[in-house]
């Protein structure tokens, strides 16, 4: 292809304007996405000292003492298990959710706007509410099963209690997402399958599936991300004091931890640095897998 | 490919709307801010929400006297510190705030804090000799002074009347030992586990085991700043510690989730430790009022010594703060004696200067607080190295796992020991 020496200026304006246009996110992105990034892994080799002065260059301490530190990948444990708990159900759910209130029904707008809401609410205003849901003692939860489980301090089901505020603060988004996915399906092909005598489950997983893959591919990508990323939920339910805290504390609440409590900026950069290239990996399998199951058109 | 752009085009929706948010967070975030510098008014951050009337009310007699505006918040004690943290390591302090022992010294030596030295001596209305030794040398580093001390909190014993009264009890006078107490805690424990006779988390630090330990004659910093787990009498003190967890308290989960304190004021617990600073909270609440009371910490019966520890918070000012003389003036405010006074009748909190703190006994008459002032003929200082968080905040994390029954008690103090050493061996280079 032959490239033009010289643009015209229609072409030049295009170009002045496009980036005029992406201008405000790139700078927003460098000032707060790229440019903190490698400030992180900048600093992940220091031994960082009080209010960011005096600091030592140590080499690969901070990333050898996190190697050999097993609260480390207990941490890496209890971020997965709440990421594989919460990713696959707060899709399944709300997948099935968006399909019943994509028909015509009494009432759709009510609904989506009620499993929407959590998105509204401040996460750690659902957290405060959950935390006295959960109570062992004086929780709603127990009290109606007439149970006495400890939901958020039995270090075996602390982390899946946790999951479930995720799933039950998510679905709602998850759902507009998909609801708009499966608007953009032609109704022609469910109407060709039914005269072919498809059920509406067999419509679902043969129809609305693939077909909404892309969106699925989406959701799964981001939600898993925001998943490996959670702190807001565990550091507003888990006291200090909590028995089950080992157990469920994430990458980023021991970053919180080791930063701004410890004021040890140093190995809290190492341990988010971490969880980006855990983030990386997992993303970049699912972009070489989404080849075997997205279909776009 | 009709999907794959509205998928990037979604994307960066997203991204942008991240970054809008993020950018009007942050625009007001410098809005308020310069409000503090620019309209010449001191902006005051303390973390204690039950202190928050009685002192605002001091500050309005500073500006009706002054004429210098002021503007009080209240951040959670968590929080304060984060902000405190990165309003020192490059963003906007508060004008004036309090400090406290864990972090004084990390802030002094910093030069994150007005020097207050000249302002001092040259104060007219100050009269710093009439503060405790211990609280003001908290405040001193190097030769320089930061802080003028605000407060003293003690500790003593709060006691559910109704449950005593229940199981026939007298009420503790005072002159009880540990043992006694032990024995109390026992028959106000009921089997069904609808109520126990006493609570305290591993996090009760200050407010509640820290005092056994002095009582007993162990310590938890010895002279030469090396640990005090390895002291036997300090040993003994867990050891009795452990025996109240394993019997007379909650088990560790329900104190964690539900806090000792909400705990005792919904009647599940008929004894907690706390400390003079939790007043101002407590005679806000109606069941409290109704059905308990104050004693003093029980003594041991093999030294005799009934221990409280004690710690004062002190009023500094941020060094890059645009009103240096104004902020010292609101300081100086607060240190005067008509003020401590004042702030001790308000029931804020006991005053640091020296002899008004009886006003405070007479703030209420719902409980008595007269063991909080009693307790002061035998105290000890808040326990603190250079760097106290960095052992302070292990200590409390190993003690869970005996909490939990997943380690000894002896065990615990033996890791503790070996971790503070060598935390506070590096602290030192």
């Amino acid at each position: 292809m032959a490239k033009p020496k010289k643009g015209t200026s229609q072409e030049r304006n295009e170009f002045i304007w496009g980036w005029a246009f992406i201008l405000p996110t790139m700078i927003g992105l460098i000032i707060l996405n790229i440019y903190p990034i490698f400030k992180t892994i900048y600093e992940s080799f220091f031994k960082t000292g009080d209010f960011g002065r005096g600091n030592v260059f140590i080499g690969f301490q901070n990333y050898i003492t996190m190697f050999k530190d097993a609260e480390i990948w207990q941490a890496v444990i209890n971020t997965f298990k709440y990421a594989i708990v919460e990713v696959p159900f707060s899709i399944a759910i709300s997948l099935v959710l968006a399909v019943l209130l994509n028909r015509k029904m009494f009432g759709r707008s009510a609904y989506r706007t009620i499993f929407f809401l959590p998105m509204v609410a401040a996460p750690a205003a659902i957290a405060m509410v959950w935390r006295w849901l959960f109570n062992a003692e004086f929780g709603l939860l127990n009290h109606i099963f007439g149970t006495s489980i400890k939901w958020v301090s039995d270090p075996k089901i602390a982390v899946f209690s946790i999951a479930v505020i995720g799933i039950w603060s998510i679905i709602g988004y998850n759902m507009v997402l998909f609801i708009s996915g499966l608007q953009e399906i032609p109704g022609d092909y469910y109407e060709a399958a039914s005269i072919d005598g498809a059920t509406g489950i067999k419509q679902f997983f043969h129809i609305t599936i693939p077909l909404l893959s892309p969106t699925i591919f989406f959701v799964t990508i981001t939600r898993v991300i925001g998943g490996l990323q959670v702190f807001d939920l565990i550091f507003m339910v888990m006291d200090r004091n909590n028995p089950a805290l080992y157990k469920t504390q994430s990458l980023v609440y021991l970053f919180y931890q080791n930063s701004f409590v410890e004021n040890n900026k140093g190995y809290g950069s190492t341990i988010v640095v971490l969880l980006l290239a855990i983030i990386m990996i997992i993303t970049v399998f699912q972009m070489i897998a989404q080849k075997k199951w997205v279909h776009y058109n | 490919m009709k999907n794959m752009k509205k998928f990037i085009s979604l994307g960066l929706v997203l991204v942008m709307m991240a970054t809008m948010l993020t950018a009007c967070g942050s625009k007001s975030g410098s809005d308020s801010n310069s409000g503090s510098g620019g309209s010449g008014k001191l902006t005051v951050a303390i973390w204690d929400n039950s202190q928050q009337a009685g002192l605002q009310e001091i500050m309005n007699d500073f500006t009706a006297e002054t004429g210098i505006k002021t503007e009080l918040q209240v951040i959670t004690w968590d929080q304060y510190w984060t902000l405190l943290e990165a309003g020192a390591s490059g963003g906007d302090m508060p004008d004036v705030f309090w400090m406290h022992s864990n972090e004084a010294v990390r802030y002094m030596s910093n030069g994150i804090l007005l020097d207050l030295t000249d302002k001092i001596s040259a104060s007219e209305k100050l009269e710093m000799d009439k503060f405790p030794a211990d609280i003001k040398e908290m405040y001193e580093w190097d030769g320089k002074v930061y802080a003028v001390p605000k407060d003293v909190d003690t500790i003593a014993m709060w006691y559910n009347k109704t449950m005593f009264d229940e199981a026939g009890i007298p009420y503790p006078d005072g002159s009880w030992t540990w043992d006694e107490f032990y024995e109390i805690a026992q028959k106000l424990t009921k089997e069904d586990g609808s109520q126990y006779g006493f609570a305290c988390n591993p996090s009760n630090e200050q407010d509640t085991w820290m005092n056994i330990v002095y009582s007993m004659g162990g310590t938890i910093l010895k002279d030469d700043n090396t640990s005090g787990f390895d002291d036997p009498n300090t040993i003994k003190a867990m050891e009795f510690l452990d025996k109240c967890i394993k019997n007379v308290m909650p088990d560790a989960n329900t104190m964690s989730e539900t806090g000792t304190d909400v705990l005792f004021q919904s009647g599940r617990v008929a004894m907690i430790s706390q400390g003079s600073w939790m007043v101002a909270g407590f005679k806000a609440n109606d069941y409290l009022v109704e059905n308990c009371d104050v004693a003093r910490l029980p003594k041991d019966a093999t030294t005799g010594q009934s221990v409280s520890l004690y710690n004062g918070l002190g009023w500094a000012a941020s060094a890059t703060t645009s009103m240096p003389e104004e902020a010292f003036q609101l300081i100086e405010w607060f240190g005067t004696k008509e003020m401590q006074t004042k702030q001790a009748e308000l029931g804020v909190t006991m005053a640091a200067y020296d002899g008004v703190s009886d006003a405070w006994i007479k703030n209420t008459d719902v409980f008595n607080l007269q063991p909080y002032l009693d307790t002061m003929d035998n105290i000890v200082f808040r326990p603190h190295t250079n760097a106290t968080l960095s052992w302070w905040n292990p200590m409390v994390e190993e003690l869970k796992k005996p909490w939990n029954n997943e380690e000894s008690m002896a065990d615990a103090c033996a890791n503790i020991t070996k971790q503070m050493n060598d935390t506070i061996a590096q602290e030192a280079n």
